[in-house]
């Protein structure tokens, strides 16, 4: 295609503006983190004059925000794992299995994971206290599985539908069990999907807001999202130290992101909301 | 047999030589594949089903925790909408909704235009243009609270560096500009969604239309609203009702950036439910809140089901 130079130009001068639109917030992000308080609040700079980790030390000893990783992470982990057990079994009986209902329930967890939790938390908040589970990290990683397991089993029966069901029959000719066969032949096939569903369940529960702010309450419980929005309330020269904790709490994302992206896209392709 | 056919790439139709198995294994392989679905049945009852037939049941009810609750008629929804801080919600709900879909839906055009020119370097900005959306929305909202800051934030000094304002701005909590400004970093957060969908639609249109769209003299903007446009319309239509759905229900940016306030200038239903339910522990009131917004919500996501689910199966 033959470009005019008024087009290239307008091109390259767009993608400048997005490029700078998106750069400017995260350069900020990183460079506050890095400002002692002084430049912060007196001695206004753009960029960083003397740069100092003195908000990271703070964030991690004054607000102890190693707790709030760990229990994201418990809460991120035991989700992912569990999520992604549950909904490779129920995408492998919906996709290879053949009984009544089967594409009905198909729609239901579409639904589901569509359905917005804002429309649940007052619910689950009541069974949550009358199960005992009140202020507990338990109570999370119950109620996440209500919308990981439905994204990641949408997803999983995109992928697994795209694997020719031939591969698993030609194993079962040879003897193989049906459950033998998705264990040998579909699952590993299926490594990208299930890498994919992994790290989207992972995300989701790293980054899951209103429940966490409903059901947990003290520091022993709070995960990172609402350790951070409740010191901003606290204290007013804070925001170096939430800086530092911003991009503390985005680094997992960001490394499942640049190790994952290959699978996440593939597994998007195959499943999910395919754009 | 329908299934199975539908699932392959092939264009050879396939003959139906699978041997019948007897009854006996089929029988067992059916009862094997509906006990792997147990579990997540298990979690749609008891984490989405229950909760949802509670929840209406909790509208209409005096429930607080630690009481049981006494069933109360329609008292609640009464009392929420003569409740004027209901409307205000309502009509927040709305205008963030849409001022914040119809933002995006532009930029995101326009950004998936552009990376879908030859550009140098395509793959690395496609990737940076998603970090809006791949960060942790909470990790957004708490940046573009620090940006929006009265006396430090960085667009209050970069306004009035450049001489276009001439006080500082409190942003976040001055009537005229605080939804707007929830609006902004809205967007810029979720805008990439838009971007990479549209993106990908575009890929998946053939060149060969765009060819003899210029043959035939089609200027620029032509074969954007005569080929672009019409390739894209299914997913236009799915992005817009997901993102509605997600807009109208979000709760994270009004939490986080003005709590609602300055006087509930930026209060929307999920932050009053939040309110009524979390803050004056008044369950039976939230619930309601909620139950009111059901049935237009119910209808987004079955509109959206079904469009989804049309094309999985096709």
């Amino acid at each position: 295609m033959r470009e005019t130079l008024a087009n290239r130009t307008l091109t390259y001068g767009l993608l400048g503006l997005f490029v700078l639109m998106v750069a400017v917030p995260l350069f900020w992000m990183v460079t506050t983190a890095l400002k002692p308080n002084k430049d912060l609040y007196e001695d206004f700079s753009y960029f960083p004059r003397r740069p100092t980790l003195e908000h990271f030390v703070r964030v991690i000893e004054r607000d102890e925000l190693l707790t709030n990783i760990r229990n994201s992470l418990v809460v991120g982990l035991t989700t992912t794992a569990v999520t992604v057990v549950v909904s490779a079994l129920t995408a492998f009986s919906i996709v290879r299995y053949r009984y009544r209902g089967r594409e009905w329930i198909g729609r239901v967890i579409l639904f589901k994971y569509l359905l917005p939790s804002a429309m649940l938390f007052v619910p689950l908040y009541a069974i949550v206290t009358s199960l005992g589970l009140g202020n507990t990290l338990k109570s999370l990683m119950l109620t996440y599985l209500s919308f990981t397991v439905p994204f990641c089993t949408w997803m999983l029966m995109g992928y697994f539908r795209s694997i020719p069901p031939e591969l698993e029959e030609h194993a079962m000719v040879d003897g193989c069990s049906k459950i033998g066969a998705m264990i040998r032949i579909l699952l590993p096939l299926s490594a990208p999907g299930l890498v994919a569903s992994a790290i989207f369940s992972f995300t989701l529960a790293w980054n899951e807001f209103l429940l966490a702010l409903v059901f947990t309450v003290d520091q022993s419980t709070m995960t990172v999202p609402i350790k951070l929005s409740m010191m901003v309330v606290g204290d007013q020269y804070i925001w170096g130290q939430l800086m530092a904790g911003a991009i503390l709490a985005s680094i997992p994302i960001a490394i499942l992101y640049f190790i994952g992206q290959r699978f996440v896209v593939q597994g998007l392709a195959a499943g999910a909301v395919k754009g | 047999m329908a299934m199975r056919q539908r699932s392959l790439t092939v264009d050879v139709p396939i003959p139906e030589t699978v041997p019948r198995r007897p009854w006996r294994r089929v029988d067992r392989e059916q009862l094997v594949g509906k006990a792997m679905l147990l579990p997540t049945v298990l979690i749609l009852v008891g984490l989405v089903l229950y909760p949802f037939v509670y929840s209406i049941w909790l509208s209409f009810s005096d429930k607080t925790i630690g009481s049981a609750g006494r069933f109360v008629g329609l008292a609640n929804f009464r009392y929420v909408i003569a409740w004027p801080q209901f409307s205000t919600a309502l009509l927040n709900t709305v205008v963030f909704t849409v001022c914040a879909v119809a933002i995006k839906l532009v930029l995101g055009m326009v950004v998936a235009l552009v990376l879908n020119q030859q550009i140098r370097g395509r793959n690395f900005f496609r990737a940076f243009l998603l970090l809006p959306w791949v960060m942790p929305a909470f990790v957004v909202y708490l940046v573009w609270r620090w940006l929006f800051d009265p006396l430090s934030g960085l667009i209050n000094y970069a306004l009035l560096d450049l001489g276009i304002l001439k006080t500082p701005v409190a942003f976040l909590s001055e009537r005229s500009t605080a939804m707007a400004s929830v609006i902004v970093a809205h967007s810029w957060r979720a805008f990439p969604f838009f971007a990479i969908s549209f993106l990908a639609g575009m890929q998946t249109i053939a060149q060969e239309l765009y060819d003899s769209a210029q043959v035939d003299g089609a200027s620029r903007w032509q074969q954007f609203r005569h080929v672009t446009l019409p390739g894209l319309y299914q997913i236009i239509g799915v992005v817009l009702l997901l993102s509605t759905i997600w807009t109208a229900n979000a709760f994270e940016p009004v939490y986080l950036l003005t709590g609602g306030g300055p006087s509930d200038a930026t209060m929307v239903y999920t932050l009053l439910a939040y309110v009524a339910g979390m803050v004056n522990l008044r369950l039976g009131e939230a619930a309601a809140i909620s139950t009111l917004f059901l049935p237009l919500l119910v209808g987004l996501v079955l509109a959206v089901t079904i469009l989804l689910h049309k094309k999985a199966e096709a």
